[in-house]
């Protein structure tokens, strides 16, 4: 059988092209030191890049997910400081007020049956507001010294621990849509929501489990965040949402619903983080860096839209009995 | 009257990939003329019409003149503007904006910088609602109107377009009598004033009642045109209707049928269907006919939880049957292969493979509760081989497949599931000749297996080759129930088209 060459070996290449060129433009790029360090600033952004590739494939959005991991950084800032750093139930605790936060998301999703982005428009405004209440815009400086001793971990050495659990994350949300009915139906739904649920698929509860597993990644991205900053300042995730969205478009997925990949989106991540290093290391002003992050977001799209297009064409059907 | 009619096509063809929609029609309407245009459900109609709106292009070959000059439509805009207008039959027209705008909109009623100028177009909107003599507020949302007054908004807007021929797609098949009799007056005063009006229904009464001469499509092809004199409705349906048989007939099962699968009684739904009652037996294929719009895709959706009857009873293997939505009527055992396939049935940009097991997914998983690949791919290699389906290659995007294989791949997901009641929707709408004798084949074998089959279809000839029992529904009521082997085309076409609601006495299998 011929191999079609996807969409994600389009970004392959771009990734490549940028790797070799970046390692060409700043002799730094390559040392070892900065791509460790690239990889763990890019961490949580993957982290919640890889829930978002679930809701954007079910034909959703969750614009909340910066206000969540918030949410859940003051969360967790709260509980070590008052019970001290445990790394299983600091990690329980987070894990716990995402997956709730993600939930209601979804519950709310399903019973309103508006589209996803006014539901979490919402609850962006309203998970912010809270933890803005309940902090009073105050960081949490007084983190146990467990938890930042936690933080520093290198395994074997070198590496840092926070990637581990971008690893777990990434193969356990692979193994789930490809083994799991769930990840299936994830598919299915977001192909054909009407043909799902008449193949006997509850798409609410679908939609339900794919926002509480946001929610839960968000648990688990507040939790990495906090072990790398030391400190939570309820502020860091202002606008991330854009971020972690444009990884995963950028990645391939298709905002209509219904294609998406976690390895797509894990190069999203990377070429987003190559974007911004490369451009740090040309010394370019990081007012830029938007700019030409927005400028690759609109020709993934562009080729997304018209290799639809191209597709639909050749798919063209008889349409007689009018 | 002229000389010239206003509208004349001749030897108009629409070619589809394997499919000839029209072959060599012709149609001319002359002014301030009614004319029916008449034909069963996939006769060709509205190709005919789409053509004349300028929406679809003929083949090359034909002859369209518009008031004796020879036209090429470039798009809908153009037969506007040669005087054209067609009302289809979901009303095309902005539910949001006002009765004025709708009527106006899309005429230079603007001003410098697109300004628009609210005065003229009251003042436009109010010259058309007068000529129809109709009184509206101009300033209601059409949301707002019923159904009936959408309608005559739709008029006045073609109305303030200047057209000289108006098109009526079904356009009673929603109104109440009282509605309807206004609506005929509205259009003896506009064919007075010189307009055409081209008539596309099914009801032959009130064709009958207004309508000067008819032209007859059977199968894409014209059949004739005829003053009203000449006809009378048992010759209208019997021209309708023709005489071939274009499909191998077998309506003996050849195998002692089971017992009965499903059971409805009195089963109703407020404006869809009344007092449904019948039964499929195993391996029985009943099929379940009438025109578009009787009611039967509504009563299939009832019986696989897609929405909820109002009265009556359910049963399935002699239990009575609940159902709330569809995942309760596939675990009770009941498929559905939906009308349009390609948004109901399929998921388009999945793998056959994955398509294939959609319905099953449970039984795809190993002790672990994981999916297990390797069922997935022998179910997709017997399920290929058993339809056929071409090509037979499991990771190809359904999408890619031709409609005929699609609608294999969707009734393979359905047996996957071993379903003990089978709803097929129109099966073979929009597939090739070839295909459609196979899926015929296909439900044959299926019926054979113990599956108790009810088979929706418009298509007379489909019911007749494959149906043990037919069952004919009008206007949300049973109407006629025949034996497949005795049944002709005329018979049930008769019921489809004037046929009275069977009384409520249990009726056997030989009835009719």
């Amino acid at each position: 059988m011929k191999v079609r060459l996807g969409k994600e070996s389009g970004i392959l290449i771009v990734l490549l092209t940028l790797f070799v060129a970046l390692s060409f433009i700043s002799p730094v790029f390559l040392a070892a030191d900065n791509l460790i360090d690239l990889v763990r600033t890019n961490v949580v952004l993957g982290i919640l890049a890889v829930g978002m590739t679930l809701v954007i494939i079910i034909g959703g959005i969750d614009v909340s997910v910066g206000a969540m991991t918030a949410a859940v950084t003051v969360l967790l800032g709260y509980f070590t400081v008052a019970f001290g750093f445990q790394p299983l139930a600091a990690l329980l605790v987070s894990i716990a007020g995402g997956t709730l936060l993600g939930l209601i998301n979804g519950l709310l999703v399903t019973a309103i049956r508006v589209h996803a982005i006014v539901v979490t428009l919402g609850t962006l405004s309203i998970y912010s507001g809270i933890t803005m209440y309940v902090t009073g815009g105050a960081w949490i400086n007084n983190l146990p010294v467990e938890f930042i001793e936690f933080g520093r971990i290198r395994l074997f050495g070198f590496l840092p621990i926070q990637i581990l659990f971008l690893l777990a994350v990434v193969l356990a949300t692979w193994f789930m849509l490809r083994y799991l009915r769930i990840g299936r139906a994830i598919y299915a739904m977001g192909g054909s929501p009407v043909a799902a649920e008449r193949s006997g698929i509850d798409t609410a509860r679908v939609q339900q489990f794919v926002y509480a597993y946001m929610g839960f990644l968000a648990g688990v991205a507040a939790f990495v965040h906090t072990s790398i900053y030391r400190q939570v300042d309820p502020n860091a995730f202002t606008g991330f949402e854009l971020q972690v969205i444009a990884a995963v478009v950028l990645g391939g997925a298709s905002i209509m619903g219904g294609r998406g990949s976690v390895w797509g989106t894990l190069l999203g991540v990377a070429l987003l983080a190559l974007i911004g290093n490369g451009l740090t290391l040309a010394r370019i002003s990081s007012f830029w860096h938007k700019v030409i992050i927005g400028l690759f977001i609109v020709t993934a799209v562009s080729i997304d839209m018209w290799q639809r297009m191209r597709q639909e064409r050749r798919m063209a059907k008889i349409d007689v009995m009018g | 009257m002229d000389a010239v009619p206003f509208v004349r096509m001749q030897n108009i063809s629409k070619t589809y990939p394997g499919v000839k929609a029209l072959d060599g029609v012709s149609l001319e309407v002359r002014r301030g003329e009614i004319h029916a245009l008449v034909g069963e459900n996939g006769a060709g109609k509205s190709t005919l019409i789409k053509i004349l709106a300028g929406v679809l292009k003929p083949d090359p070959g034909g002859r369209f003149e518009i008031e004796g000059e020879p036209v090429e439509l470039r798009n809908a805009l153009d037969a506007n503007r040669r005087g054209i207008s067609v009302n289809y039959q979901d009303i095309s027209l902005f539910p949001n904006l006002t009765v004025a705008e709708n009527i106006t909109l899309g005429q230079d009623a603007a001003g410098w910088f697109g300004r628009v100028k609210w005065k003229d177009v009251r003042r436009r909107a109010q010259r058309a609602l007068e000529r129809l003599g109709v009184e509206l507020d101009l300033q209601t949302p059409l949301e707002e109107l019923s159904i009936a007054k959408q309608q005559l908004v739709s008029i006045a807007r073609a109305l303030s377009f200047d057209a000289k021929l108006i098109v009526l797609d079904e356009p009673t098949s929603t109104l109440s009598a009282g509605e309807i009799r206004h609506l005929f007056q509205v259009i003896r005063e506009l064919r007075a004033s010189g307009v055409s009006i081209l008539f596309v229904s099914h009801k032959l009464d009130e064709l009958f009642a207004i309508a000067e001469r008819f032209t007859v499509l059977r199968d894409g092809k014209f059949v004739g045109c005829y003053d009203r004199e000449e006809l009378d409705e048992a010759r209208l349906i019997s021209l309708m209707v023709g005489r071939e048989v274009r499909y191998h007939r077998q309506n003996r099962p050849g195998y002692d049928l089971g017992d009965a699968v499903l059971e409805v009684k009195g089963l109703s739904k407020q404006g869809h269907f009344k007092d449904i009652r019948f039964s499929v037996r195993a391996g029985e294929i009943v099929g379940l006919t009438g025109l578009v719009g009787a009611g039967r895709t509504e009563l299939a959706h009832a019986l696989f939880g897609l929405t909820r009857p109002d009265a009556g009873e359910i049963r399935l293997g002699g239990r009575p049957l609940r159902l709330r939505s569809p995942r309760d009527a596939v675990r009770h055992g009941i498929a559905y292969v939906p009308e349009s396939r390609q948004l109901q049935g399929l998921v388009l940009n999945q793998s056959v493979k994955h398509n294939l097991s959609l319905a099953v997914l449970r039984r795809m998983m190993n002790r672990l509760r994981l999916l297990e690949p390797k069922r997935e791919a022998e179910l997709a290699r017997n399920s290929i081989a058993r339809l056929g389906i071409r090509p037979g290659q499991p990771e190809m995007q359904a999408g890619q497949l031709s409609g005929g294989n699609q609608q294999k791949v969707v009734v393979a997901k359905w047996l996957a599931a071993a379903p003990k009641l089978l709803i097929v929707d129109e099966p073979t709408n929009g597939v090739d000749v070839g295909a459609k004798a196979e899926i015929h084949r296909l439900l044959r074998e299926l019926a054979a297996s113990g599956i108790a089959i009810l088979l929706i279809s418009s298509e007379l000839p489909e019911v007749l080759a494959v149906s043990h029992r037919i069952l004919v529904m009008r206007r949300g009521r049973l109407v006629g129930e025949f034996d497949g082997e005795e049944a002709t085309q005329e018979m049930i076409m008769e019921k489809a088209l004037m046929g009275e609601p069977l009384d409520d006495a249990p009726k056997g299998a030989n009835a009719g």
